[in-house]
This record gives structure tokens, C-alpha cells and sequence, in this order.
């Protein structure tokens, strides 16, 4: 091979970056940055925004294959995981394992909070098609109001794949912003007597009814709505590991090592999804704008339904505990507790208030399994072969290979 | 599927009976479960013997005891005194 100094100084400097970088990488680059910055200097969720960030970083690099669309490249990978629906699952058997559900069977009713912060959900859902988006795309933006990111990316992978990136980091970027969000709203439609309310020591609860429970909520949701299956059924198997007695290990590694771990996946993918292409567009500004709407109807959604179950349980329930309807466990309990704490320092509802954060958490469940009951292809089954072959190629010619052998072994 | 603001106030109608019918039914699960199924508390430790005296059966081990300390401490028996013994 003939060498020459400057050919192959001239052919470095061609096959830099550099040369392929156009302005929509740049101002990426630049939205990867801020969202590193909101992570470390600002704790946005910096366990997803972190990591998100830096896969948007990487995937915005011309020519470094780590873009999701980029087949064969790592992140490409990562996002097998979630185009397939495998890692959010995952991540909610390890929010499971998290999971207390102690306070809210020792006050069932507050169930019902949970489903009302639903109205955000769907106040976003009539916004978003008002907007210009078909109804698939508004349920997967609508789902935001559910404050949860695991459901919103599963749904979003469903429902409008293409505005995966835009719908998460509005969902984890205004989770972390609940503390802001959610106080004025929660002091606007509640009373200072209100506020002050007292709420009765909630009641032990039976070791057996916290094994039971999962096994009841999978049979009686997942048989209404099959569609939510992965994501509900994760969630109480994780929460059957802490609750049996019999895993501590499984318990250990759901709730630990294995959440943490699948969070850098997760996250990573998404962050590689956010390629100026996809995100770099009108309908990521308007998801953003519909975000905000949807927890402050959710909140709202919440706060008002505890108001009604104040005055019907003749003033048993103080109204605040109604915002930590909207999932976001735990940091919307402790804003309840925290604005609750403002009128009265000897007033703890954080116990309280956890009850209908587990009931959000379902509750948003619900709404995902209603959406893909409605838009989605639920019970349709998978063609396995075509499903693996971007990640590990044509599987016929292995599983031929097998065959051989075993006819040889047997010959 | 027709994507008006007019389907989806139905829908978003439909889907929040969907939600408060399911999470209704679970409530109710759960209140017959945790009828069914009362809490029960476990069974109180047994309490330990406190000895706040000695009785006359340890006479001998609390004289063991003092005359022990007592060496150790380079005191008399006299200037501190046992006053709980306590049984594991």
C-alpha cells in the first residue's frame, strides 16, 4: 500500500466527525448538555436525565453509530429493549419490589384518588388531539399526566414510536419538577381548615393480605386489561418478592442492582432516540407545553376529588393527599406531606398520602391498558423470528444447525 | 380512527368509567380480603425478670458478684451497691 504523509493526514481529517456535523447535530449536542446540567447541578431525576443526556450526546456524534436507528450500533441495541417492550417492564418489577402497598390497603378508598388524578390523562389526551395529533399519538402524550416515565415510554413505544424521545424527557423532566408544579395548585383549591385536617392512624394490615393483594390486582386488572400485562404483572411480581418473605435475594437484586442496571439501558435508549430529526420539531415543543397541562390537571384532578371525599367522609380526609394521586412515587406523597406540614408542623401525612401514590401508580397502569385496549394490537401474537432479527440476525439457519445435530445424535 | 375533539371527550369519558369501575372492584377485593383475613399481632416477647432487690436465692451470687467488683474496681463493698439483675 502506498503512503504518503499528506494523503493520509488529508484522509483523517476526512473521516472525522467534523466534516459529516450539521447545525441540527449541534443544537442537539446543546440539548444534551443542558439536560446533563439540569441532572448534576440541578437534581432533575438525575438517576434518568443523566444518562439520558449523555445517550443523546452519543447518538448526536456524526458517523458514531450510536444512534437508536443506527442498526447494529450499541445503543441500537439498548433500544431493542424498548422497541420490544422489555426494559420498562423490568424497571416497574423493581418499582414493585419498591412498593409499600401497607398504607393503602389499610385505606382502600384512597384507590379512588388515584384514579382520579386520571383526568389528567385525559384532559391532555381531548389538548393534544385539539393540537393536531391522531388519537394514537394523544394517548401516548396524554399518558404523561400519569407521572409515571416507565408507563409513558411502554405506551410511547406502542402507540407513536416517533415521539418517544419528546414524551419522556417531558415526563421525567416534569416528574422532577413536581415539588414546583404542585404546591400552588394544591393551596389554590384547598382551604386553610382544610389543609389542617388530621387523619386517623391508618390501621396494620395482615402479612397475608399484602401476599394476596398482588395476586388479586393481577387477576382482577390484567384479565380486564390484557394489554397492561407486562407492565402491571412486573409490578406485582416485584412487589411478591418483598412481600412473601421467601426471595430476600430476588427481593435484593429487583429492588437494587437490577433496577439500576436497566435504568442505564433504559435511559441510554432513550437519550439515543433523541436524534435532531426526531426531536427537532413543532410537536416537541407542543408535548412539552401538553406536559406541564397534564400534571396540573392531574393535580388538580387529585385534589379535587379529595375535597369530595372530605366532605363525604364528614371531614376525615384531608384533601391534600389527593395530589399524590398522580403516581411519581415518592416525591408526590412528600409534597403532600410537605405542604400539609406548612399549615400545621404536628400534622404527618406522608403515610396518608402514600396510599393513593401506589393507587397512581395502578391507576396510570390502567389508563396505558385502556389506550392499547383501544389503539393498540393487544392479543395480536409476535412473529418471534422477525422480532430478533435486527438484534442477532436470521435465527433459522441456528436453530437448523440444531436440528442436525440432534437428527445426527440420534442416527 | 377519527381523531376529533369530539372522540376524544368520549373516550377520555369511557376510559375514566373503565378506570374508577376497575379500581372500584379492587377496593372492594381488598375490603374482603382484609375482613377475611384480620390483622393479628404477634405474640408479645416474654417479658424478662427484672430483679429490682435481690431475693433470697441470689443472695450468694449478688455477694459474688460485689466481692468480684469490688476487687476490680479497687473499692470496698460497701461504697457501691447492685441494685438490678437482670436474667437472659
Amino acid at each position: 500500500m502506498e503512503f504518503s504523509f499528506s494523503s493520509s493526514a488529508s484522509k483523517i481529517a476526512h473521516s472525522t466527525a467534523f466534516t459529516s456535523l450539521e447545525s441540527g447535530d449541534v443544537l442537539m449536542i446543546g440539548v444534551a448538555c443542558l439536560l446533563v446540567y439540569l441532572a448534576i447541578w440541578k437534581k432533575f431525576e438525575p438517576l434518568l436525565l443523566l444518562p439520558m443526556g449523555f445517550g443523546c450526546l452519543l447518538a448526536n456524534v456524526p458517523m458514531s453509530m450510536m444512534a437508536s436507528t443506527d442498526s447494529g450500533g450499541l445503543l441500537n441495541f439498548f433500544y431493542q429493549g424498548i422497541k420490544h417492550e422489555v426494559l420498562p417492564p423490568i424497571i416497574f418489577m423493581g418499582v414493585g419490589a419498591l412498593t409499600d402497598f401497607g398504607p393503602l390497603l389499610a385505606n382502600p378508598t384512597t384507590l379512588l384518588l388515584g384514579a382520579a388524578a386520571q383526568i389528567g390523562v385525559y384532559m391532555t389526551l381531548i389538548g393534544a388531539v385539539f393540537l393536531g395529533f391522531n388519537m394514537q399519538e394523544a394517548s401516548a402524550i396524554g399518558i404523561i399526566g400519569g407521572a409515571d416515565g416507565p408507563t409513558s415510554i411502554f405506551l410511547a413505544s406502542k402507540l407513536a414510536p416517533h415521539l418517544l424521545a419528546p414524551i419522556a424527557v417531558a415526563a421525567y423532566s416534569y416528574m422532577s419538577l413536581v415539588p414546583l408544579i404542585q404546591p400552588p395548585i394544591m393551596r389554590l383549591l384547598t382551604t386553610e381548615k382544610e389543609r389542617k385536617i388530621k387523619m386517623e392512624q391508618l390501621k396494620p394490615i395482615s402479612q397475608t393480605v399484602k401476599i394476596i393483594f398482588p395476586v388479586a390486582v393481577t387477576i382482577v386488572c390484567c384479565l380486564m386489561l390484557p394489554g397492561v400485562t407486562p407492565l402491571l404483572g412486573m409490578f406485582m411480581l416485584g412487589n411478591m418478592f418483598r412481600e412473601s418473605g421467601v426471595t430476600a435475594r430476588l427481593y435484593e437484586t429487583a429492588e437494587t442492582h437490577l433496577i439500576n442496571i436497566v435504568t442505564i439501558f433504559l435511559a441510554l435508549a432513550v437519550g439515543s432516540s433523541m436524534t435532531a430529526d426526531s426531536f427537532l420539531r413543532l410537536e416537541t415543543l407542543k408535548i412539552i407545553v401538553l406536559g406541564l397541562l397534564a400534571f396540573s390537571f392531574a393535580t388538580a384532578g387529585g385534589v379535587i376529588f379529595g375535597r369530595i371525599m372530605c366532605k363525604v367522609s364528614g371531614g376525615k380526609v384531608n384533601p391534600l393527599i389527593g395530589s399524590a394521586g398522580v403516581s411519581a412515587v415518592p416525591m408526590a406523597a412528600r409534597v403532600s406531606q410537605k405542604v400539609g406540614s406548612e399549615e400545621d408542623s404536628s400534622n404527618f401525612l406522608l403515610m396518608h398520602a402514600m396510599g393513593p401514590n401506589v393507587a397512581g401508580v395502578i391507576g396510570s397502569a390502567v389508563a396505558a391498558g385502556v389506550f392499547l385496549s383501544l389503539f393498540g394490537d393487544v392479543g395480536s401474537s409476535i412473529d418471534t423470528h422477525a422480532a430478533l432479527a435486527p438484534v442477532i440476525g436470521n435465527p433459522e439457519p441456528g436453530m437448523q444447525a440444531i436440528a442436525t445435530v440432534v437428527e445426527a445424535i440420534k442416527q | 380512527m377519527e381523531a376529533s375533539v369530539s372522540a376524544a371527550v368520549s373516550v377520555s369519558l369511557l376510559a375514566m368509567s373503565v378506570i374508577f369501575m376497575v379500581l372500584t372492584i379492587l377496593i372492594f377485593t381488598i375490603k374482603v380480603l382484609v375482613k377475611l383475613i384480620p390483622y393479628q399481632s404477634s405474640p408479645a416477647a416474654p417479658a424478662r425478670k427484672i430483679v429490682g432487690s435481690s431475693t433470697p436465692g441470689q443472695d450468694d451470687q449478688v455477694a459474688a458478684i460485689t466481692a468480684s467488683l469490688a476487687a476490680h474496681m479497687g473499692k470496698r463493698p460497701d461504697e457501691f451497691r447492685i441494685v438490678n439483675i437482670q436474667s437472659r
